[in-house]
This record gives C-alpha cells, structure tokens and sequence, in this order.
C-alpha cells in the first residue's frame, strides 16, 4: 500500500535515499507516514500542499479498491 | 417591471427540474425563463454522476414569455420518452459508459506507436503505467496527438482505457486532475522540462468537452435574451477555460471568472452595443 506514495515521493525529491514510508495499522484505517529529507519537503508538500494533496487523492483509490481508509501524514 | 423571483432546483433530468421548480414559483412554464445550470449526466458507472441542475426566473411581462425559453428547451425531449435520458444530445459520445467498451464509443484518433513517440510521451506514458500499477488499477494506455490541428506542439495525450474507471475520474474529475498532476511533475522532473501531455479517461474530458461547448451558447443566448450576465456553476480551471475559449470570438456576449478556489466560476455578459 506505501508503495504508491513511495514511488511518487521518489520521483519528487532531490534524495531519494532519504525517502521512508510506514504504515501504521489501526484496525479499518491506515496511516502512512511519509518521511523525506528536510530539504525536499518543498517538493512533497509543494505550493499551497498541491503536491501533498494530490497523492491524497491518488490514496484514495486505493483506499477504496481495499474498502479501508488511508490518511497520508508527512511527518 | 414587475419584480422576477428565481428559483434553483436539481434532478436527474431537465425536465423534471424544470417541473419541480414551476411548483415551486407556483406560475406556468410560459411566465418563466429557464437557465440550465449543468446538464446531468450519469458519469462513469454511476460515479461522478451529476444531476441536472437549473434556474427559473419569472420573466417580467413586457417580455414575450416563451420566446427566451425556446432556446434551452428543445435540447431536452425528456417526457417523449418513457425513462429520463440521463444524457444529452449527441448519443455517440455520452450514452456510452465504460462498459461499452468494445463497441464505437469515443471517436479517438487513431493511437500511436512507441517508436513516433517523442521523450514527452515516452517518459509521460512509463510514469503513468508505473502509477497506475501501483494504484493496483488495470488499464490501459493509448497515446496520440491532441487533434488541436493548431500547430504540431499539441500535447500528447495519455489515454486511460479499462473496466470500471470511474475511480480514476471521481468528483467533477479531482481523480484525474490529481493524476494528471503527479504524472506530468514526474515526468517534467525527469525530461527536466514541462512534459507536454494531457491525461484522459475513457474519453471524459472530450465528452465534458463537448457538454460545455453546448453549454456555454445555450448560457450566451440567455445572457443576451435577458440583457444581463449569466453566471455558471463553479468549475475547475480547465472547464472554465474550455467555456471561455467557446465564446471566444462570439460577437454579443464577453466572459469573465469570478469568485476564488474551488467556487470560481464563469459569468456571460452581454456587449453593449
């Protein structure tokens, strides 16, 4: 189920290395928390959260093929 | 001049809006002037689907009555038949739900093949396999050329063909929108230059297209009928630009967005001459 967000914050920042996805399971939802490197937050969060929101929506597809709810958290 | 009240009232087709909102004013289909606000339709398997929705104004009695009410009319031969059509006019575009998929239903151009492809396309059409396989939906991708004709810096179009992609469009599009957004940030990442592609589902923003473009000259003629600005419903940057550019050049009516986010919409003006 990360591997959405992982791929797509990849893709997005200057270090990837630096990239970290969990899961955190409460029972009928999920939390993911997407972890970068300070210097890339710009670029998950991006202006006005257009990015950050944008992959919430892409989870939501997801959420909604595996009947859960998904909230993504950058932490 | 007597005053005009208006009311606004929604169902799944015209007609029956209409018919709802004369109860309401409590007056004849004759004393009113109808604006269709949106057109229904029935998206995608039933998602995105949105009810008609629409504005009757009583007119003031120095107008004739029924003749600014003859344009919108006519598009909605909704009681001829037994069951509401949930879509308008043109059957080849809208009457077809993914389902259909195997039949003629959208007019595509003809897709082309990975070795025309120029980097935008190739990078563009890589990125989005590679998230809708992790979104886990099955789909696949076309790509051509934007038929725009204008010159040949067109965007490429990407798209989204399957089963059941309602999904992929969700509310007034944000799906796609989103998609669409996350593609071509990735992909321009990567060609380090703006990706020149557009995104696509089963056709929808070509039907939306299509739907908007009627739209926008039925709302041009109220506007110029009433001799005052029609305000539209609010809608996403792309819909509103599509109705800007239908009325572009149109000789009685300018246009203008007004309002901020999610709730800017397009206003019709008549010119004064």
């Amino acid at each position: 189920m990360k591997e959405l967000v992982e791929y797509i914050a990849k893709s997005l920042v200057d270090d990837p290395s630096q990239v970290r996805v969990t899961e955190v399971d409460e029972g009928a939802s999920t939390i993911l928390e997407l972890e970068v490197a300070q210097e890339d937050m710009g670029r998950v969060i991006g202006k006005n959260g257009r990015v950050a929101n944008a992959m919430r929506v892409l989870v939501r597809v997801l959420a909604a093929k595996q009947g859960k709810r998904i909230t993504l958290e950058i932490i | 001049m007597s005053e005009t009240r208006s009311v606004e009232t929604s169902a799944s087709d015209i007609e029956t809006a209409i018919e709802q909102g004369l109860k309401e004013l409590g007056v004849a289909r004759e004393s009113v002037i109808v604006e269709i606000l949106e057109e229904p339709s029935r998206g995608l398997l039933g998602i995105g689907a949105r009810p008609a929705r629409i504005r009757l104004t009583t007119a003031a009695p120095a107008r004739p009555a029924s003749a600014p009410e003859s344009a919108p009319a006519p598009a909605k031969p909704a009681p001829a038949k037994p069951k509401p059509k949930p879509a308008p006019a043109p059957p080849p575009a809208d009457s077809q739900p993914a389902a259909a998929e195997d039949e003629e239903d959208i007019d595509l151009p003809a897709p082309v093949s990975e070795s025309d492809m120029d980097e935008d396309a190739r990078v563009g059409l890589a990125t989005l396999e590679e998230l809708l396989a992790k979104m886990q939906v099955e789909a696949e991708v076309v790509v051509y050329r934007a038929p725009e004709a204008a010159d040949n810096d067109s965007p490429w179009v990407l798209q989204i063909r399957g089963r059941d992609l309602g999904v992929l469009i969700g509310r007034r599009g944000e799906t796609l929108a989103s998609l669409q957004y996350i593609t071509r940030l990735i992909a321009s990442r990567e060609l380090q230059r703006r990706a020149n592609i557009v995104l696509d589902v089963e056709g929808y923003k070509s039907r939306r297209e299509q739907i908007l473009r009627r739209l926008a000259k039925r709302m041009a003629d109220q506007a110029i009928q009433l001799g005052r600005t029609v305000t539209l419903e609010p809608m996403p940057p792309y819909e509103r630009r599509i109705v800007h550019l239908a009325l572009r050049d149109h000789p009685e009516v300018t246009t203008e967005s007004v309002g901020e986010g999610e709730h800017r919409k397009v206003t019709i003006i008549p010119r004064r001459r």
